[in-house]
C-alpha cells in the first residue's frame, strides 16, 4: 500500500475544475517533484492531501486513512508535515517555542525533550543561534528554514512543500534548497512543488508534470530530462520557459 | 454631617462632603466595574458565536447586539428601569437596572471587538496550526487567541474608559454616583464651578492612566508584530 493514494479526485472552486478525476500514488521514499504551469492545481493537490481543502469527488488515503473523514485529519497532518509558500511563523512566540509548542501540546513530549529535539533540528537548518529570535528578526530564508524545522519536529513520514522558495531571492533560495538536499540525502520523504530544476536534477527520484487538473506525465528524473523532454513538445516548451 | 439632600437650603462645603464624594466614587466604580466584568464575559461569548461557520448561529447574537449598538444608552436605561416594570411586572432597583443596562451595552460592543480581533488574524495562521496537527480548538487557543488578544486589549481599554464616562447616566435614575452627587452639591453650595470641577477631576483621575495604558499597549503591538 502506498503512503498517499489519491484516487479519482475532483476538486472544484465554483465552476472551475481544478483537479479533474486526478489519481496518483506516493510511496514512503525519495523526493517527488511536482511541476506544471501556474494555476493548474499543484497547491490545491497538496492542500487536499493535507485536508485543508475538501474534495468534491474521489478519495485520498494517507496511510490508509481517508481525508473525507474529519476524524482522520489530525493523524493525516501528523503523517504529512506541510510548509507553505508564504512562511507562517507564529509571531507571538520565539523560534524555540514555535518548534516545541506542537510536540508538547500534541505529542505530550516533555519540555526538555522537545527543546533538545528543537535544537537538533535548528542546528540542522543552520539556525542554532536564533532560538530566542522573533519572526521580525529573521530573514525570509531563515523563516522558511524554521518552518521546515517546525514541520520536522512532528516526525512526519513525509513533507509536503509548496513552492517554499518562490518568495525568496536567489541566495536565500539556495540556503533553503541546501537544507532540503541534505534532508533528502538522509532519506526524508518529500513531495515538492518547485520550479527549481537544478534542485529537481540533484535530488528528485520522480517527476510529475500536471496541467489543467490532470497528470500529464509521471516518470523518473532521468527519463523526464531525457527522453520525455525530447519527445514531449509541451514539456520541452515549459522547461525552456522557466529557463531550464 | 451635612446631607446632600438639603436641597434648596444653602450650605457651603463641609468636611462631610469628602465622604459623600468618596461614597459616590464607590457607586460609580462598583457599577462600572461590575458591568464591565459581566459585559466582557457576555461579550466574549457573543464574539465567539459571531465567529461560527454556521450562518444562522453567527446571526443570532446580532439580534441583541445591533439594537444595543444603535440606540442611546440613556434610552436603554429608561427602558429597563421604567419600561420593564410596566411591560413584564419586573420591578428593578436602580442599582440593578444600571448594571443590567451597562453590562448588556458593554457586551454588545465587546462582542464586536472580539469578533474583529479574531477575524484580523490571517487564515494562514489557522492553516499553519492545522498543518501541524492541531485541531480547531487547539489552534484557536495556542495560535489565534493569543494574537487576537494583543489586538483586543488596547481597544478593550478604550471601550472601558468610554463606558466609565457613560456610567454617569445612572444619575438620571437617581443613583448616587459621582455625577448625581455633583448635581446635588452644586445646587446646595451654589458653587457649580468648584463642584463640577471636582467631578470632572474625579473621572479624569481614573480615565487618564487607563488611556495612557491603552496607548502604550497599542504602540507595543505595532512594534513587535
Ligand atoms: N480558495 C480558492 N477559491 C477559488 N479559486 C481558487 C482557490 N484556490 C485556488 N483557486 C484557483 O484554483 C486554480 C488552481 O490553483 P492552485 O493554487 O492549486 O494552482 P497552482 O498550480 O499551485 O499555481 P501556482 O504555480 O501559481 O502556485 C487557480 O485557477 C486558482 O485561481
Ligand atoms: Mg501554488
Amino acid at each position: 500500500m502506498a503512503m498517499i493514494e489519491v484516487k479519482n479526485v475532483t476538486k472544484q472552486f465554483g465552476d472551475l475544475t481544478v483537479l479533474d478525476n486526478f489519481s496518483v500514488d506516493f510511496d514512503h521514499s525519495g523526493v517527488t517533484v511536482l511541476i506544471g504551469p501556474s494555476g493548474t492545481g499543484k497547491s490545491t493537490l497538496l492542500r487536499c492531501i493535507n485536508g485543508l481543502e475538501k474534495i468534491d469527488e474521489g478519495d485520498i488515503l494517507v496511510d490508509g486513512l481517508s481525508v473525507n473523514n474529519k476524524k482522520n485529519l489530525k493523524q493525516i497532518r501528523k503523517t504529512c508535515g506541510m510548509v507553505f509558500q508564504q512562511t507562517v511563523i507564529f509571531p507571538h512566540m520565539n523560534v524555540l517555542d514555535n518548534l516545541t509548542m506542537s510536540p508538547i501540546k500534541l505529542l505530550r513530549m516533555s519540555k526538555a525533550e522537545a527543546e533538545d529535539k528543537a535544537r537538533y533540528y535548528l542546528d540542522k537548518v543552520g539556525l542554532a543561534s536564533k532560538e530566542k529570535s522573533r519572526h521580525n528578526e529573521l530573514s525570509g530564508g531563515e523563516q522558511q528554514r524554521i518552518a521546515i524545522a517546525r514541520a520536522l519536529m512532528m516526525s512526519p513520514e513525509a513533507l509536503l512543500l509548496d513552492e517554499i522558495t518562490s518568495a525568496l531571492d536567489p541566495e536565500m533560495t539556495r540556503e533553503v534548497l541546501n537544507i532540503l538536499v541534505n534532508l533528502a540525502k538522509e532519506g526524508v520523504c518529500m513531495l515538492c512543488v518547485t520550479h527549481e530544476m537544478s534542485f529537481a536534477k540533484e535530488v528528485a527520484s520522480r517527476i510529475l508534470f500536471m496541467e489543467g487538473g490532470k497528470l500529464v506525465c509521471d516518470v523518473s528524473k532521468d527519463d523526464f530530462f531525457g527522453s520525455v523532454r525530447e519527445e514531449n513538445e509541451r514539456i520541452n516548451k515549459f522547461l525552456s520557459f522557466i529557463g531550464e | 454631617m451635612q446631607d446632600v439632600h438639603t436641597i434648596g437650603k444653602y450650605a457651603d462645603f463641609a468636611v462631610g462632603d469628602i465622604r459623600t464624594f468618596a461614597e459616590a466614587c464607590g457607586v460609580t466604580l462598583s457599577v462600572t466595574l461590575l458591568s464591565l466584568l459581566i459585559g466582557t464575559v457576555i461579550g466574549i461569548i457573543f464574539g465567539l458565536i459571531r465567529c461560527s461557520k454556521n450562518k444562522l448561529i453567527r446571526f443570532l447574537p446580532l439580534i441583541i447586539m445591533e439594537p444595543l449598538r444603535n440606540s442611546p444608552l440613556v434610552v436603554q436605561l429608561f427602558l429597563v428601569y421604567y419600561g420593564l416594570p410596566v411591560m413584564a411586572g419586573i420591578l428593578l432597583k436602580d442599582y440593578t437596572a444600571a448594571i443590567i443596562t451597562l453590562s448588556l451595552n458593554t457586551a454588545a460592543f465587546f462582542g464586536v471587538l472580539v469578533h474583529n480581533s479574531i477575524l484580523a488574524i490571517p487564515v494562514s495562521q489557522w492553516e499553519a496550526g492545522y498543518a501541524l496537527g492541531h485541531g480547531k480548538f487547539s489552534t484557536f487557543i495556542n495560535v489565534i487567541a493569543r494574537q487576537a488578544l494583543r489586538l483586543l486589549i488596547p481597544q478593550a481599554i478604550t471601550l472601558y474608559i468610554g463606558q466609565l464616562q457613560c456610567s454617569s447616566i445612572v444619575s438620571l435614575i437617581s443613583l448616587r454616583d459621582i455625577t448625581r452627587v455633583g448635581q446635588l452639591l452644586s445646587v446646595r453650595t451654589m458653587r457649580p464651578f468648584a463642584v463640577w470641577g471636582i467631578v470632572f477631576g474625579l473621572y479624569y483621575l481614573v480615565s487618564f492612566p487607563l488611556a495612557r495604558l491603552a496607548d502604550y499597549l497599542a504602540k507595543r503591538i505595532d512594534y513587535t508584530y
